[in-house]
């Protein structure tokens, strides 16, 4: 290796890794010299790597190919070596991840981690792999020559327990936060509330390390991403086929950035803890090996690959190195015995989430190009890329596309282009070549051998845009050509995994029924579809499918418009419309449900059963005369109408009979009359739901909700004031379920429950005529019969009158005629007789009594429309001899207005005395505001 | 190696050409040294026009433009291309500097420039004539005046047009046929007279497009240009650090005039940036003045108060007299500037000044001043 002789491989003129060495201290040359024993005397070979590194897995895949070894060791949790086979099953197409629940992550042996075994860790974490990312290709390609493969880290419920403890402690981290992502994952301190997006590799040290900084500073990069960009990903693919040289430098690099951090805080986040179950691990399959080699001989050597941050440590922990003594010391005496078990699944991942670019701590930024780049390395090196063995839905990028990545830059910037131009934002042919030319002289006064990410956004940047708007993007408005760029650059892709057993059986559910309804969920591409349930019966199995997911809270689906049935919203609409998506939240939420059954069913009966048990719970409150439960006859119509907007009608019977006996004991008669409706809107939306068998029964709950209902009208009669507005909304309420009820059933029978609606319409007939009745209650039910045609016009004026008569409370006439007002506001327009009663009353007010009602007053005719209040006033305006034009006068003015016109209004006047003709201004004030206003 | 400045006192600003002129041969000896190719019309390559920008530790360059490297990256190979560099953003965030360095140091000269203003013509644009030559002579080759475009393009150098918004749409669209076509016809000497630009000519147009009162610009002329947005500074320590340069580049360096310690600058670079952004680095919200409060603006108030503590101070530069000039150089006479200062002194600085000494000073003096 290079790295012994000191100053490393320089492979441009200045500005690249020898800046590296040139800062390197002795511990590191030492270091140096022990990757050289290790590998001569050992076998053992590092292959230090950024996570998701482009330029990384080339190398590795390069190694691999040349040293054939007999084992590859991965950084990531020891029980994910359960899932190998999955990973190496050849449906399974990157991204994807291993998602880890916390759990039972107990080795055997575990002497020394007692400290966190009394937590039960919690949350989730996920190991995300793409196909540029290092682990992947190190799977993939020690598979093809035959190497033994396995995870060496400690167990993730170790470590998300050990994290736990450390941020309840507010241990001092690395920048607060481990490698690990101790809190959601976010890797700038504003944390993005994304428990999803935590993960297992993350390159936070990296971003916060001193040593990268002041590098990047010297090498005039903006970022350690791009130093990283320059000092490697830069690279020409021959260059990174030279793995020896790659890996050398990645490990000077990482090592510096190593040398920043001191024991404690090394110890405190867990890092040490780490290494030594990974150097353990090392050393167990070396010896392992070794001992195999002294029978049969031959076998190959050991390629360990890692995040290039732990290499430092790994290799002085194996090396015995004084400076590795903190590893090795957290090393229990009798090893960590056999290797951990846990539970851990497989799941698809995509790129959104892997883009470091968007807060996510996953490692690099700009998934979508990395992969490109990744796959136009590899042909050409003339490699096959390491995931094609699925053929059939294989994106033809990794297949065809361009040889080598200076081609890529153009494709990329022609790409950036189209999309620009798709979203409205023209880019001319020109502009695109000025824009290639761009990047290539960008890449050469860089010094990099092709323009790499960096160089393209900046030729972007540089032709693309024609004025001084920018981009567009995070911090500013989102512009056409941000969008294609987030589109082209972050990549929209979603990988899938093998049916076998390495997903949980609940997500192989999901995905099984969501597919065979024919939604489309091959990429996170958020997606609309019209249904029209009453008509197509597939319509129908794909609104229950997305009702179900909905029900259960997986997070897939929402219902953008259309009748929703649960909330009784939208019901005269025919179409619905779902928008769905399927992302790796969408399977981290189902794991999360796993607890709950195996199948989409049987989890959606438990919820059911909950929601049940939560109701029957406040019914019985209601039962006991407290009240509590006042809401349960609607709250239960809600659940029917859940189960039968999911499809599961056969649980209907439990919930009715609940229902039923509920009908006896709720005393509110709001809740009942709502709950009626609801019930009588799923009678009316039988079809589209699947439920006609249901139907005669949805009618006789309806029944025995109108009966209930004639027995608790009478409680209105006693509302007091301040709940009168809503016992008005429940009589009219009661009054349309009334009508509907007559229009529902089978026909033959005139409507549903025939005599009960009649008792009702009598109950209401006898409070109407109570004197005692609350004054807003009578008012509204005489308005209600006399548009029913049950009171006479004559009985109604003489109402009215009475109640609004000289000597009556003005309060309770208000009242009154609020009530009137609310329940038939256009009857004081049609009624001539009635708008006389109410103008003589009003007339008849004294001042102070007017004021006093008059807020009331005012609400009461709020309820007129816009155009019905306007005939009101001409009215009114005719019968006070006002000239009508006057009273049509609507003045809408805000302080600001009249702040405005009043400083318009001295400018002018200053202007007309400057100009001299102040004298046009006669009296400056009042007439000119309101000419300007 | 140390920075040779050989500005004439007689010229109270000499061009860059001038004032680097060692950096400048320095650099020129690099590109040599290492045989660094130079595009045709060049002095110097793209490499050393941007550590002559961005600054070379190595080679004694000092940094002149601080805060967006890419951008310089991306301005140096703009130039290289066949469109013309439109620098553009608000006023104060050094564009014109940046443009007089682009062509100090890719053409030797920074002074082939166009100012544009309402009244600038199609003459200072293309050519225009001595007028007694004329009429003796006739159009003659002796009798053409030629504009500095036409000087840049025979000679192969870098034009630049400040403020090209100032001119009339009609007037900026001559540069049109002379960017994508490179010629210049002269009918007047005949019909085949023409001027050709040589390899290294390109333009470098700086443009506030948010200012009021300025012209659109055609889409045509739009085309021909690769368009940068120059951001004010956000970076404190850079700013701190650029206004010290500036200050020594103004008044000579530190011992013959009264020093600005580093901590009266920190003040007055913290009052810029929160007035500027609208902001306190705590976050408390703050009036943005109309007056834009740039790192430029930010030198003179420091040039105001190192002059005002030679001759009429105590001969140390102290926050009062930061204070004191603000008002002065700052706010361009708006009345609502000063109440939006007040405020700003009444909240922050008040709060600030009790327990620090610096920010009690600039609150004593601020005080009475915005009353």
């Amino acid at each position: 290796m290079a790295v012994s002789g000191g100053v490393a491989v320089s492979v441009g003129t200045g500005r690249r890794t020898d800046a590296v060495w040139e800062l390197a201290p002795e511990r590191l040359r030492a270091a140096a010299d022990a990757v050289g024993r290790l590998r001569d005397e050992r076998g053992i070979h590092f292959a230090p790597v950024r996570h998701h590194s482009p330029a990384c897995a080339v190398a590795v895949r390069a190694a691999i190919e040349e040293l054939r070894p007999a084992a590859v060791l991965i950084e990531g949790p020891e029980e994910f070596s359960r899932l190998i086979p999955d990973l190496l099953h050849e449906e399974t197409r990157p991204p994807i991840a291993v998602l880890s629940l916390g759990g039972s992550g107990s080795s055997a042996g575990s002497g020394a981690k007692a400290r966190d075994a009394e937590d039960e860790p919690e949350g989730a974490g996920f190991y995300p792999l793409a196909s540029f990312s290092p682990e992947w290709v190190a799977l993939r390609a020690g598979h093809a020559v035959g190497a033994e493969l396995a995870f060496v880290d400690r167990p993730f419920g170790e470590r998300s327990a050990a994290e736990r403890a450390l941020s309840g402690s507010a241990a001092p981290g690395p920048e607060g936060s481990g490698e690990s992502g101790i809190e959601n994952g976010a890797a700038s301190g504003t944390a993005r509330p994304d428990p999803f997006a935590r993960t297992l590799m993350s390159e936070r040290y990296l971003a916060h390390s001193e040593a990268i900084a002041a590098l990047a500073r010297r090498i005039g990069c903006r970022d350690h991403d791009e130093v990283w960009d320059q000092l490697f990903e830069a690279r020409a693919s021959a260059e990174l086929a030279d793995w020896r040289t790659v890996f050398d430098d990645v490990f000077a690099w990482s090592a510096l950035a190593r040398l920043d951090y001191e024991e404690g805080v090394l110890a405190g986040e867990g890092s040490l803890d780490r290494e030594a179950r990974m150097a353990a691990r090392i050393a167990e399959t070396v010896d392992r090996l070794s001992a195999d080699r002294l029978t049969d001989g031959g076998a190959g050597p050991v390629l360990v690959v890692t995040g290039a941050f732990h290499t430092l440590a790994l290799v002085e922990a194996l090396s015995g190195a004084p400076e590795g003594a903190p590893v090795r010391d957290r090393q229990p005496e009798g090893g960590f015995g056999p290797t951990a078990q846990g539970e851990a699944w497989l799941v698809r991942y995509d790129h959104e989430r892997l883009d470091g670019l968007r807060g996510y701590g996953a490692g690099m930024p700009s998934p979508g190009y990395c992969e490109r780049l990744h796959a136009a390395h590899l042909r050409e090196l003339r490699l096959a890329p390491e995931s094609v063995s699925h053929p059939a839905s294989q994106s033809a990028s990794a297949q065809a596309g361009p040889i080598g990545a200076r081609a890529l830059a153009t494709e990329i910037l022609v790409d950036v282009a189209r999309g620009a131009a798709g979203r409205g934002h023209g880019v001319s042919l020109p502009q695109v070549s000025a824009a290639a030319e761009s990047a290539v002289r960008l890449a050469e006064l860089r010094e990099r051998s092709f323009p790499c990410r960096t160089d393209l956004l900046d030729a972007v940047r540089s032709c693309y845009v024609q004025d001084d708007g920018g981009v567009g993007g995070p911090g500013e408005p989102e512009r056409p050509l941000g969008l294609a760029i987030a589109e082209v650059f972050g990549g929209r892709s979603l990988g899938d995994v093998p049916p076998g057993s390495a997903s949980p059986p609940l997500v192989r559910d999901v995905r099984d029924r969501v597919r065979a309804v024919r939604l489309v969920i091959d990429d996170s591409v958020p997606r609309t579809t019209r249904l029209d349930a009453r008509r197509t019966a597939s319509h129908r199995a794909k609104r229950q499918v997305l009702a179900l997911l909905d029900f259960v809270g997986a997070g897939f689906g929402q219902l953008v418009s259309g009748p929703d049935h649960v909330a009784g919203r939208g019901l005269g609409l025919i179409t619905e419309e779902w928008q769905y998506c399927w992302t790796p939240l969408v399977e981290a939420r189902l794991v999360e449900l796993v607890h709950l059954g195996a199948t989409l069913e049987a989890v959606a009966v438990a919820r059911l059963y909950e929601a049940e048990g939560r109701l029957a719970g406040t019914g019985a409150g209601a039962a006991a005369g407290a009240g509590a439960g006042a809401s349960s006859v609607d709250a239960l119509a809600r659940l029917v109408a859940q189960t039968l907007v999911i499809g599961m009608g056969w649980h209907l019977p439990r919930i009715v009979s609940l229902l039923r006996t509920t009908l006896d004991t709720d005393r509110d008669l709001s809740s009942v009359v709502s709950g009626a409706r609801r019930l009588l809107g799923l009678w009316h939306a039988r079809v589209e739901l699947g439920a006609e068998e249901h139907a005669r029964e949805l009618l006789d709950l309806v029944s025995q909700a109108l009966a209930t209902a004639a027995y608790l009208v009478s409680d209105l009669g006693r509302t007091r004031a301040e709940d009168e507005d809503a016992a008005i909304g429940t009589l009219i309420d009661l009054r349309s379920l009334l009508r509907d009820a007559a229009a529902a059933g089978d026909g033959d029978q005139g409507g549903t429950g025939g005599e009960i609606r009649t008792a009702v319409v009598r109950e209401l007939a006898r409070l109407r005529d109570d004197g005692d009745t609350a004054p807003a209650v009578a008012g509204a039910l005489l308005a209600l019969g006399f548009t029913d045609g049950e009171v006479p016009d004559d009985v109604l004026v003489t109402r009215v009158r009475g109640a609004l008569t000289a000597g009556a409370d003005p309060g309770t006439a208000v009242r009154f005629l609020g009530g009137v007002m609310r329940a038939a506001p256009d009857l004081i327009l049609h009624t001539p007789e009635m708008f006389d009663a109410v103008d003589d009353a009003l007339r008849a007010l004294q001042g102070d009594a007017f004021l006093a009602v008059l807020p009331d007053l005012r609400r009461a005719f709020t309820w007129l429309r816009p155009t019905e209040t306007h005939r009101l006033a001409k009215r009114v305006a005719e019968r006070t001899g006002a000239r009508v034009d006057q009273v049509d006068v609507r003045v809408a003015l805000s302080e600001e207005d009249l702040a405005a016109g009043l400083a318009l209004d001295h400018e002018l006047a200053a202007v007309l005395e400057r100009d001299g003709l102040a004298h046009w201004v006669g009296s400056p004030g009042a007439d000119t505001t309101r000419g300007e206003a | 190696m140390t920075i040779t400045e050989t500005a004439t006192p007689a010229e109270i600003r000499p061009p860059a050409e001038v004032r680097y002129a060692g950096e400048l041969a320095a650099l020129d000896a690099w590109d040599t040294e290492r045989g660094h190719e130079r595009p045709p019309g060049w002095r110097l390559s793209p490499r050393a026009v941007r550590a002559f920008i961005i600054g070379s530790e190595e080679l004694g360059v000092r940094r002149k433009f601080y805060g967006d490297d890419p951008l310089v990256d991306r301005a140096v190979v703009s130039l290289m291309g066949r469109q013309g560099l439109m620098l553009v953003g608000e006023p104060g965030t050094a564009k014109s500097m940046l443009s007089e360095l682009l062509s100090a140091a890719v053409s030797g000269t920074s002074t082939l420039t166009v100012q544009g203003t309402a009244g600038t013509t199609e003459d200072h644009v293309r050519y225009s004539w001595n007028y007694a030559l004329l009429v003796s002579e006739g159009p003659s080759e002796r009798s053409l005046v030629p504009s500095p475009v036409c000087t840049g393009m025979r000679e192969g150098r870098v034009v630049r047009f400040e403020e090209i918004t100032r001119c009339a749409p009609e007037i900026q669209d001559t540069l049109v046929s002379i960017l994508s076509e490179k010629q210049l016809m002269v009918p007047e000497l005949g019909p085949d007279a023409r001027v050709a630009a040589r390899p290294g000519f390109t333009v470098i147009a700086t443009a506030n497009l948010k200012d009021r009162g300025v012209h659109e610009m055609s889409a045509a002329l739009k085309r021909r240009f690769s368009f940068e947005t120059v951001a004010p500074v956000r970076d404190r320590a850079f700013e701190i650090e650029l206004v010290q340069h500036q200050l020594e580049a103004e008044l000579g360096p530190d011992s013959g005039r009264p020093a600005v310690p580093l901590d009266v600058l920190e003040v007055l670079v913290t009052v810029f940036q929160d007035l500027r952004t609208g902001s306190t680095r705590e976050g408390a919200p703050v009036k943005r003045p109309e007056t834009v409060m740039s790192t430029a603006e930010a030198v003179n108030v420091a040039v105001a108060a190192s002059l005002e503590a030679r001759y009429l101070g105590g001969g140390t530069v102290t926050a009062a007299e930061v204070a004191r000039q603000i008002s002065g150089v700052a706010l361009k006479g708006e009345e609502e500037d000063a109440r939006r200062l007040r405020h700003y002194v009444d909240n922050v600085v008040r709060e600030r000044a009790r327990n620090d000494k610096r920010w009690k000073a600039f609150f004593t003096a601020a005080e009475p001043l915005w009353r």
